[in-house]
């Protein structure tokens, strides 16, 4: 468990919402530098699990530590207090499948708030970085634009740029293309592309299978919120272990492959 | 305070309560017909209602009445004060509904309008028979959050003497040297008849909202 | 009717006086019910159903309440209370109190409405509840609510005009000063209705530019 490869180490996760079994035991870990792709139909839990990683759900059984602290739960086994829970939210950088900018702030602002405020670092350091950042989206142009006036893809690249910037350990992404028009998925892509390349750690729900196939480092099948399979891109897509998954790939080959 | 008293504060608030119903009564219609005139961009007399409205929407009722109540007669016109109350109430609360029906007209759909029209509806049908059932509908939550704004400030009739709530807790007050119980006793009579309007409008706004969910 | 006009013209200090007193009341008013509201509206969306409870009690009943009885009750009730306010502070306080409860419903009405996700990253951030409700939640939230509460600005505005009735010394009550010394009752009081309207336009000229400024972070 204190083992410094691992950054996230998961296990017996269960959420259920009322009677609905959302999420059943689910354990697995994730190592420096790996890009997690978490596939599954809609509904089977995906985004849920992400959201109990960082505990914006709250989860119902199971443990998820971040390198070696337990999340959610103290020592004494009692629910966090906020402050102890923001301290760890810190370490995970989270971008959202609609974007979720703060609208009243310009886009470099957005990039600058949780630093600035949250782990209250200098602000001129945390402007200089900022702005790298931007730099890196391909978005230095729009440092003082209102979110309400980028585009979708711009958006999620601000999104992306918001959570790198207070330098966490891992990044999670829940559907980071699902809401944008075809045409502007490629220009996040891009980016995220370049993060794995660069050894970033990243778990990622999303339904882009050609994206899954070519980056992932690993590769998790979810269904029916049971973890059923996991491997290699090269193993899941073409030998996978079982019929749900062989299901799963047929249908989205098309959308893979074009 | 003796059972009387209470009594003559009941009393006054009977005479509030039919004094804005009345207001109501003829503030609504009226209300809808500047709206039309503002809607149809009548000329020159759209401007004097946005005018008139926005004049009587800032005009507090006190000012509006202590206006009418000493102005009026002093001009020549006669003037009571139930009267000044009426015309009063009814001045404020036309300016406000005006607003209520000019924005489910604004906001009715063009398209629907024109389909009338394609059916060779005349301009009256085409208002009473597809316009107008729907904008009722739309409005009705506004206009019963007017009422209740209303008869908010109908205690202030008192000022002009019309025997009311109000009054009847001053007086009531002068002659025992307890000038609070009579405004409690006025609060638990006012109270109820504002909150049944509030809960009115909820419950309509509340049942609009599950009909649309269930669509 | 001319004459009549000249005669409050000469009587034209009492009545921006009175313009200066309502101006003042209604905007200090106005600043200091947004405030309490802001400090209210986080109980009336807490979880907590006691603390949710009561804040809702609050806000319903002053709804309810017509002003001008709360006034009175303020201005008799707060020396049975042993506190003794001048009128100025007792209206101030009476227009406050109320306001400060539709003030809370608005922000409620508005922080409802705000979509989930933007509040949801500042938690996956590490926003504690505070800073959360300040720095995420807030902002957006008051320039969203600015028209409505433009609104109530004016309906705090009209309000005041009720505090005629415990002589404090506003607009309406300049004006009555004047009909009643000279008997110029219409020149009086459209001088004063003028007056009010002129307020309401600023009040509503400021909300626009607000507006705009708002349209931009949407």
């Amino acid at each position: 468990m204190n083992d410094p490869q691992k950054i996230l180490y998961i296990a017996g996760l269960s959420k259920s919402f009322g009677k609905l079994q959302v999420l059943s035991d689910i354990s697995f870990s994730v190592e420096r530098g790996e890009t997690i792709c978490l596939l599954g139909p809609s509904g089977s839990g995906k985004s849920t699990l992400l959201r109990c990683i960082n505990w914006l759900e709250r989860p119902n059984a199971g443990r998820i530590y971040l390198n070696g602290s337990e999340i959610g739960v103290t020592g004494h086994g009692l629910v966090m207090k906020d402050s102890e829970l923001s301290k760890l939210r810190t370490r995970m950088g989270m971008v959202f499948q609609h974007f979720a900018l703060w609208p009243h702030l310009t886009v470099l602002q957005n990039v600058m708030e949780a630093p600035v405020q949250v782990q209250k670092r200098a602000k001129a350091e945390v402007e200089a970085e900022a702005l790298a950042l931007l730099a890196k989206v391909g978005l230095s142009d729009k440092r003082d634009v209102f979110p309400a006036r980028l585009s979708g893809g711009q958006k999620q690249r601000v999104g992306i740029a918001r959570a790198l910037a207070m330098k966490p350990d891992v990044l999670l992404f829940d559907e980071p293309t699902s809401a944008l028009d075809p045409e502007l998925v490629g220009e996040v892509l891009l980016v995220m592309r370049a993060l794995a390349s660069e050894g970033m750690t990243m778990v990622i729900v999303t339904h882009e299978m050609a994206f899954a196939r070519d980056v992932a480092s690993r590769i998790l099948f979810l269904d029916q919120g049971r973890l059923i399979e996991s491997g290699t891109p090269a193993d899941f897509f073409t030998r996978p272990q079982t019929e749900r998954a062989r299901l799963f790939i047929q249908r989205y080959a098309g959308v893979a492959a074009a | 305070m003796s059972l009387n008293d209470v009594l003559a504060i009941l009393q006054g608030a009977l005479a509030t309560v039919t004094l804005s119903a009345i207001g109501i009564l003829i503030g609504l219609p009226i209300g809808l017909g500047l709206a039309l005139i503002r809607w149809a961009r009548v000329p020159v007399l759209s401007g004097i209602v946005a005018v008139y409205v926005s004049v009587l929407r800032a005009t507090p009722l006190v000012t509006l009445l202590l206006l009418l109540f000493f102005a009026l007669p002093n001009i020549g016109i006669p003037l009571g004060p139930i009267s000044a109350a009426i015309l009063a109430l009814t001045m404020n609360t036309s300016a406000f509904n005006c607003e209520v029906w000019r924005s489910s007209l604004v906001n009715f759909p063009k398209d629907q309008y024109e389909a009338a029209q394609s059916f060779g509806m005349q301009a009256g049908q085409r208002f009473r028979r597809i316009i107008l059932p729907q904008i009722i509908h739309d409005s009705l939550p506004g206009l019963v959050n007017e009422m209740s704004l209303l008869i908010k400030v109908t205690p202030v009739l008192a000022v002009v003497g019309v025997v009311d709530i109000t009054r009847a807790a001053v007086r009531i007050g002068a002659q025992t040297y307890e000038p609070l119980p009579p405004f409690l006793v006025a609060v638990a009579i006012y109270a109820p008849i504002v909150y049944a309007l509030v809960a009115l409008q909820r419950f309509i706004e509340k049942r609009r909202a599950a009909a649309e969910a269930s669509t | 009717m001319i004459h009549d006009f000249l005669v409050v013209w000469s009587e034209r200090g009492l009545l921006l006086s009175g313009l200066a007193n309502t101006t003042i009341l209604s905007v200090l008013s106005a600043i200091m019910a947004l405030a309490l509201g802001i400090i209210l509206v986080p109980g009336l969306m807490s979880k907590r159903k006691a603390i949710a409870a009561a804040m809702r009690f609050f806000v319903d009943g002053m709804r309810c309440v017509p002003f001008l009885l709360f006034a009175y009750i303020v201005y008799y009730g707060l020396p049975s209370l042993g506190l003794r306010f001048d009128n100025w502070s007792s209206g101030l306080l009476a227009l406050t109190i109320y306001n400060a409860a539709y003030m809370a419903e608005i922000l409620r009405g508005a922080w409802v409405a705000q979509p989930r996700e933007p509040i949801e990253a500042g938690s996956a951030f590490g926003f504690s509840d505070f800073l959360l409700f300040r720095r995420i939640i807030l902002p957006p939230l008051l320039l969203n609510v600015s028209p409505i509460i433009g609104n109530q600005m004016i309906q705090i505005i009209k309000d005041s005009a009720f505090l005629t009735i415990i002589a404090l010394p506003e607009l309406t009550h300049a004006a009555s000063s004047i009909q009643s010394r000279h008997y110029v009752p219409f020149a009086a009081f459209i001088s004063a209705v003028l007056l009010y309207w002129g307020l309401c336009l600023l009040v509503e000229a400021g909300v626009s530019v607000v507006g705009r400024v708002a349209e931009a972070r949407r």
